[in-house]
């Protein structure tokens, strides 16, 4: 079977990718593992938080210095207005989420610890979280969600470095349980999603809100109704509610990667989940199959084009063995940004910028691959998200920045270059 | 500054210490133990968790194999629920000289080790990781010993004998007054106070660091501190302890250990006992030995590397050598007949398998200083928790667990640590530091290495004891930095897989960097 684009991946990067070319009415099939860290990250973009020290509040104004500052980083191949027209893109594509924001500004959202954490796009069930204005915030525990302390929330957030006055307090509710009282987010998410379970909330905190308050809930509010949920509660406990994410599973990032699946469904796409991908042959400097190693034998597909999407060292994109060697897992890319042999890996402190943390696959301007020569490893092989060299995401806090942007870049540059699409009557 | 009165004042709070203060308690002195940081987190709380059955010594050193498989089998009567029953194989592979086989049976057999040659399909059958080119196999009652019960189970019963215990508390001097120590001052390191304590004996137990303690007395004890390397691999690999059949080396132990193995060890003569570096070097050394016992051992899942500091002790002084204990193994020095400084004992050297003879032989010295006879019963009385007088089951936390499977919160899954057991301990501790948590439930030792369970232990504790978040956040990153020591000499495979998830989660979802200090 051929298509017209194999992504291998199925995270935020390659679901971009997979989606933006569907839209244009290529042939798509998405090939994962397993799901990519939608199931464990929020679904916040956070384009660029800090370069250094510094917090940034406008990504926008700060991109062209960063990118100078950063020469092999993902964002040097990809312009300020395409992540711009990324974020604008995913906002129309899932309105399921009701993403709020811009390129100019960053939000500023309390993490799970209490610290005020910036992101440009966010869900509407985050956006009174926002601490750039101050006010007077109360946090939900709930009693029996061990990924959520609202004490501890509270008391940081108080101390937190702010633009505006913030003030903090907490509620602690012991919700009823049936059966299992360990349910873990995404239990209680279901829960939330049962309208009587929120009129248990809605009672438990009646009359202990006061006037002005902003109600920050652990991010658990519903995973099948969640825009319902979330809206429910508002307008019943008339006082603007929000999300805080947690630890992983993340319940709001299911809902990103079931907005998108069901899009991409839609557009015509075929996801596949379950196999790992191997490289299979290639002719004149071209990819022409990879290999899904199913149970019972690998199974061939065909593509003119190939994204890769797989994540770095975290999602398996990257492996290092024993003996300092590293890999990149599918087709055996030359990796870059790993330090010289010999030289130590990791610094003994931990919060130093450790010698491995930008390494990655470095591509050309149309997001291929390349060797230590800057030669274009395959013709037809692009590459988005957090497998590329030269970031950092989770110190400045561009993670799905990175993933979304070179994921809805990479699909233009296949879109622009590729072959024309092939002709199909019959979709499966 | 304050002052306490006792009659033994015991310096060092590793398994020898507490078993000093739990056999002095328990011949009726009033014993306060001291220890510059946590119980077991010396020495102790940094080997393989061999409990010796004398093989290792079989040959090389037979009095200190005499001495292992007496203690051997006198552990497993009084501190059970200390010890796993693995048992243990020697095997010839074939790095190693078939006739030792022969010596190593003679050894055994010389020294009262039990020793049975078994055939090698047995062994192969018994445990299938093992090399299958190993030429013969040898059977003896190795075993695995939790140091940190071990320790905690000693204290408890000194305290319930009415013995005190001073924890993060540094010996700053030893009061010499008259040719006799009179006792010392002490520093709580986290408040700065100082404490006077007047003794009639003090017991040096203070291991790699006993030359330190013995020149405040003006004695010169020499320890020459030999640093070994471990690793603990994510996977019970094997299910017995296995020894390479050769006379004892580097990397040539891998013990089965609560959910882990760990492979030991190195032997590097270091001049600072506080040294903990680990190097490429070594980790490669131990790979490499791994794969001898056990193809594919680079292949495996490593979870965390770390270093201990072995108390090797010199006599300086060759005429004293009446002064010297029995066996190489270990030293006890009565600091009266060797330097004429009364009132002062220091017993170090040793092994953990030893640590309650040791303990014995101190306490006889201090009762000879004392000029009182009371006799040593620590050989048969039980240690708390091990009333019911069964070892340790791999699986006793999931057989707990089962018959109420979802009747509260597992903070640490990894470890099947749930709530209720995590507040007992914080409620018991009386703690600040995640780390001391760690070192009673092994919350944050599993696979994740605290990736979940931190955030939660240190919500858990803010609330529990209403910590200020200046507090409860120092506890949380000193853990990660502390975390790191052991992880980063390790990171490849699947253990750096997790620990970019854990970057990631207290990096980027959560951003520690930026709490409030």
């Amino acid at each position: 079977m051929t298509y017209d684009v194999i992504v291998v991946g199925a995270g935020l990067a390659g679901l971009t990718a997979a989606l933006r070319l569907s839209e244009q009415d290529r042939r798509v099939l998405v090939i994962a593992k397993g799901n990519g860290a939608t199931h464990l990250a929020p679904p916040v973009i956070d384009v660029l938080g800090y370069a250094g020290d510094k917090r940034i509040e406008s990504p926008q104004k700060a991109l062209s210095g960063f990118v100078v500052s950063h020469p092999g980083h993902p964002y040097a191949n990809v312009s300020a207005d395409v992540i711009a027209e990324s974020l604008d893109w995913l906002s129309r594509r899932v309105p399921e989420l009701g993403y709020q924001g811009r390129l100019d500004e960053n939000w500023l959202l309390p993490t799970a610890v209490g610290v005020p954490k910036p992101s440009a796009l966010v869900p509407e069930s985050m956006v009174a979280g926002d601490l750039r204005r101050g006010g007077r915030f109360v946090f939900i525990g709930l009693r029996g969600l061990k990924d959520f302390h609202a004490s501890y929330l509270a008391d940081n957030l108080a101390r937190a470095q702010l633009p505006a006055r913030v003030s903090t307090r907490f509620i602690e509710l012991e919700p009823p349980h049936d059966r299992n009282a360990d349910p873990g987010s995404v239990g209680f998410a279901r829960r939330f999603d049962e309208p009587r379970f929120r009129d248990w909330i809605v009672q438990a905190l009646a009359g202990q809100l006061e006037p002005n308050e902003k109600v920050g809930f652990p991010a658990v509010l519903g995973i099948e109704k969640a825009g319902e949920v979330w809206r429910d509660l508002e307008r019943r406990l008339e006082h603007p509610a929000f999300e805080v994410p947690l630890l992983p599973p993340s319940a709001p990032g299911i809902r990103l990667y079931d907005a998108l699946a069901r899009a991409l469904r839609q557009a015509g796409a075929r996801i596949l989940i379950g196999d790992r991908v191997a490289a299979g042959g290639s002719e004149g400097g071209r990819v022409a199959e990879i290999n899904a190693l199913t149970a019972a034998r690998p199974v061939a597909y065909r593509a003119n084009s190939f994204v890769l999407a797989t994540g770095g060292f975290a999602s398996g994109g990257l492996e290092l063995d024993s003996r300092g060697s590293v890999r990149e897992t599918v087709f055996g890319l030359p990796v870059a940004g790993m330090p010289d042999a010999g030289e130590p890996m990791f610094s003994p402190r931990y919060f130093d910028t450790h010698a491995v943390s930008r390494a990655g696959v470095a591509v050309d301007a149309r997001l291929r691959p390349v060797d230590e020569k800057g030669k274009v490893v395959f013709e037809n092989l692009h590459a988005a998200g957090a497998i590329l060299s030269g970031a950092v995401p989770w110190r400045e806090h561009s993670g799905n920045g990175i993933s979304l942007a070179t994921g809805y870049a990479v699909a233009a540059a296949i879109l622009e270059h590729a072959a024309p699409r092939i002709r199909v009557d019959a979709r499966d | 500054m304050s002052s306490l009165q006792t009659d033994v004042l015991v310096i060092g709070g590793g398994s020898t210490g507490s078993g000093v203060a739990r056999d002095a308690a328990m011949r009726g002195f009033s014993t306060l133990l001291v220890e510059r940081r946590d119980l077991a987190d010396g020495t102790t709380g940094r080997f393989h968790g061999l409990l010796h059955s004398g093989g290792r010594y079989a040959v090389k050193d037979p009095p200190a194999a005499i001495e292992c498989i007496k203690e051997n089998l006198i552990l497993r009567k009084v501190a059970p629920d200390c010890i796993e029953d693995t048992g243990g194989v020697f095997v010839v592979t074939p790095w190693d000289d078939p006739a030792f086989g022969d010596r190593f049976l003679a050894g055994c057999k010389n020294t009262g080790v039990p020793v049975h040659e078994v055939s090698v399909g047995d062994t192969l059958r018994r445990e299938p990781r093992l090399h299958p080119g190993i030429k013969r196999a040898f059977t003896v009652p190795d075993a695995a010993i939790d140091p940190w019960k071990l320790v905690w189970s000693n204290v408890r019963s000194a305290q319930e004998h009415g013995a005190r215990m001073l924890t993060y508390h540094r010996v700053l001097s030893l009061d010499v007054d008259g040719g006799k120590v009179m006792g010392a001052v002490l520093q709580d390191v986290r408040s700065g106070d100082e404490v006077r304590v007047r003794a009639e004996v003090v017991v040096n137990a203070a291991g790699a660091w006993a030359g330190q303690i013995a020149s405040m007395a003006g004695c010169e004890v020499q320890i020459l501190p030999g640093k070994g390397v471990m690793i603990a691999m994510n996977h019970r690999l094997v299910q017995t302890v296995l020894n390479r059949c050769k006379l004892p080396g580097d990397g040539d132990i891998i013990v089965p250990i609560r959910t882990t193995c760990v492979i030991g060890t190195t032997d590097v003569h270091v001049t600072d006992p506080d040294t903990s570096e680990i190097t490429k070097h070594e980790v490669d050394f131990m790979l490499d030995e791994g794969e001898k016992l056990v193809p594919g051992f680079r292949q495996a899942r490593a979870l965390h590397a770390w270093a201990g500091v072995r108390p090797l002790f010199q006599e300086t002084r060759a005429k004293d050598i009446e002064t010297r204990d029995v066996t190489r193994s270990h030293a006890l020095l009565d600091h009266k007949k060797r330097d004429g400084v009364g009132g002062f004992v220091t017993i170090t050297g040793g092994k953990t398998t030893t640590y309650r003879f040791m303990a014995e032989v101190a306490v006889d010295a201090v009762c000879e200083q004392l000029g009182v006879q009371r006799p040593c019963s620590t050989a048969k009385e039980r240690l708390p928790g091990s009333e019911r007088g069964a070892t340790y089951q791999l699986g006793a936390r999931l057989g707990a667990r089962e018959p109420l499977p979802q009747s509260e919160e597992i903070i640490c899954e990894c470890e099947l640590v749930t709530r209720s057991h995590l507040d007992a301990a914080i409620a018991r501790r009386e703690t600040d530091s995640i780390d001391d948590i760690r070192r009673l439930l092994r919350i944050g030792m599993g696979p994740c290495q605290g990736g979940f369970c931190i955030y939660r232990a240190t919500a858990l504790l803010h609330a529990d004891r209403h910590l200020d978040y200046a507090t409860a956040n120092h506890s949380l990153l000193d853990f990660l930095e502390e975390r790191w020591k052991g992880l980063h000499p390790i990171l490849y495979g699947d253990q750096l897989r997790q620990t970019r998830l854990d970057d990631w989660i207290f990096q980027g979802l959560f951003d520690v960097r930026h709490l409030p200090r």
